[in-house]
């Protein structure tokens, strides 16, 4: 439904959604997933990629060095959908000059 | 001009057909926030908005007695009662109870303009009253000032902060800052911008905290005042109407930690079984159903005011059930943003660790896994066992 890379300034890099997200709610939606990944750096916790299932949407948040990336689907998700999905987007950022560490 | 406001309703076609009509009330900035569930409507602000229009039947709750307790709460809120029973023992009581306008259900494109049209002059009558009283939103006081004084004398207040063009509020729980917020933003951020609102001249009114705000912001009073002087007019625009967000010029960036994760952990080592579950480790947890709960490093349970409910093999109990509270409104946010229902379930994935949590109307459980072993099979069979303990 909704794609989105945007750097650790907060500044959308990159969007596509459908007509129901707005791109300031995507941004925001990053900035709070940064801050939750943050949280978790400061417990000792460190993540890189997150996944929360809202019913059947998911959203998955991957961070880089350069910023955060993530897509939200109109659809629940597995590991073997994750991997297919950063197969995808992985060579898209690269070509982009951003690489998102997989440790999954 | 409305500028924010939330509608409470279990009918999810008829929220956004309302949400549309009511940002025809606003401007370009107009935020109308859209909540499915009661419970977790309780857990909401209801300070920051202006307007709240709810059922008068929710879910599993009385809409009225919402209305009370949320009127406690956001005195200053103009709140509609939509009832699917019109009639004048329903219109009677719900003026009773405090409401400023009763609304039967619209269920056409006529009834719905109606509606907004007596909406809009509820609104108008209040705007009116507001320029004609301008004391309503407090006297105008340098922003700063108000809440260091705040925070010496050890207060629990809500600052209302209303600038020129924005409003937002600011929570300040035993003489610490503990919530900033304003349309689309919260947390550290949200303070200094609003500390350089209208260059730090605002109208401010205080109303009696009653209850532990949700906490975003660490940062020890004394520490965010002075960062707030120092930042000066770079945090006067740090989010135009681009929505484009700037960062905190001497905010620690994350550019500085995110290397360290990145490079921090060996390779996962292939092959490594999970150990065997240790029940004895695990005996203050609860146990129910049928699926075993798998091995975890460490497990907890908070309920819905963030209070922990029982736990094991836990370091810092206290950090453990922050952390998870923490989470849980932020996610809460991410939900209203995205205009869905409450998360089910979350996994944070990391080379050393892995963090399960999931949710249901009692509270979240949260389970840290070691990640050589956290298969996608165990974290499955987490969210099962935790499913079953809710049954």
């Amino acid at each position: 439904m909704a794609a989105a890379f945007v750097s650790h300034e907060g500044k959308l890099m990159g969007w596509c959604a459908n007509s129901a997200i707005s791109s300031d709610n995507l941004t925001f939606v990053a900035e709070t997933c940064r801050v939750i990944m943050s949280a978790n750096r400061a417990e000792q916790r460190a993540a890189q990629t997150g996944v929360v299932a809202f019913g059947n949407r998911t959203l998955v948040f991957r961070e880089a060095e350069a910023g955060l990336f993530m897509v939200y689907l109109d659809s629940p998700t597995n590991e073997a959908v994750l991997q297919w999905l950063f197969a995808q987007v992985n060579p898209l950022l690269e070509s982009e000059g951003i690489k998102l560490e997989v440790v999954v | 001009m409305l500028r924010q406001g939330l509608i409470l309703t279990a009918h999810r076609d008829y929220a956004q057909a309302m949400r549309q009509g009511l940002l025809t009330l606003g401007n370009d900035k107009t935020r109308i926030d859209i909540e499915l569930d009661a419970l977790r409507a309780m857990q909401l602000v209801p300070q920051q908005y202006e307007l709240i229009v709810l059922d008068t039947m929710l879910d599993a709750m009385d809409g009225l007695q919402l209305l009370v307790l949320m009127k406690q709460q956001a005195p200053a809120a103009k709140f509609i009662l939509v009832s699917d029973v019109p009639g004048e023992t329903s219109r009677a009581q719900v003026y009773q109870n405090g409401a400023d306008l009763f609304l039967p259900r619209p269920r056409t494109p006529a009834a719905l303009k109606k509606a907004l049209h007596e909406i809009g002059s509820l609104l108008k009558q209040d705007a009116d009253g507001q320029a004609t009283d301008e004391d309503e939103n407090g006297p105008l006081a340098q922003l700063i000032d108000v809440v260091q004084t705040r925070c010496l004398s050890g207060d629990s207040v809500l600052l209302v902060v209303r600038g020129k063009h924005q409003s937002g509020d600011i929570f300040i729980y035993r003489g610490e800052i503990f919530h900033a917020q304003y349309p689309g933003k919260s947390g550290e951020g949200a303070f200094y911008e609003m500390s350089h609102w209208d260059e730090g001249l605002v109208r401010i009114k205080t109303l009696k905290l009653n209850h532990v705000p949700p906490r975003t912001i660490e940062t020890a009073y004394e520490k965010l005042l002075t960062r707030a002087k120092n930042l000066g007019p770079l945090a006067t625009d740090m989010r135009p109407s681009t929505g484009e967000l700037r960062i905190v010029s001497d905010e620690v960036t994350s550019e500085a930690s995110v290397p360290s994760v990145v490079l921090e952990a060996p390779p996962l080592e292939e092959g490594i079984e999970p150990p065997l579950t240790d029940h004895s480790l695990q005996s203050d947890i609860s146990t129910g159903g049928e699926t075993p709960l798998p091995q975890v490093n460490v497990h907890w349970k908070v309920n819905l005011m963030g209070e922990l409910v029982e736990g094991s093999q836990m370091a810092d109990p206290q950090r453990c059930a922050f952390i998870t509270y923490f989470i849980y409104r932020k996610l809460a946010d991410v939900a209203v943003a995205l205009e869905v229902d409450y998360f089910n379930h979350m996994t944070l994935m990391g080379t050393h660790l892995q963090q399960v949590l999931v949710a249901d109307n009692m509270g979240v459980r949260h389970a840290v896994f070691d990640s050589p072993w956290a298969t996608e099979a165990i974290r499955e069979q987490y969210v099962k066992w935790c499913c079953e303990q809710s049954f």
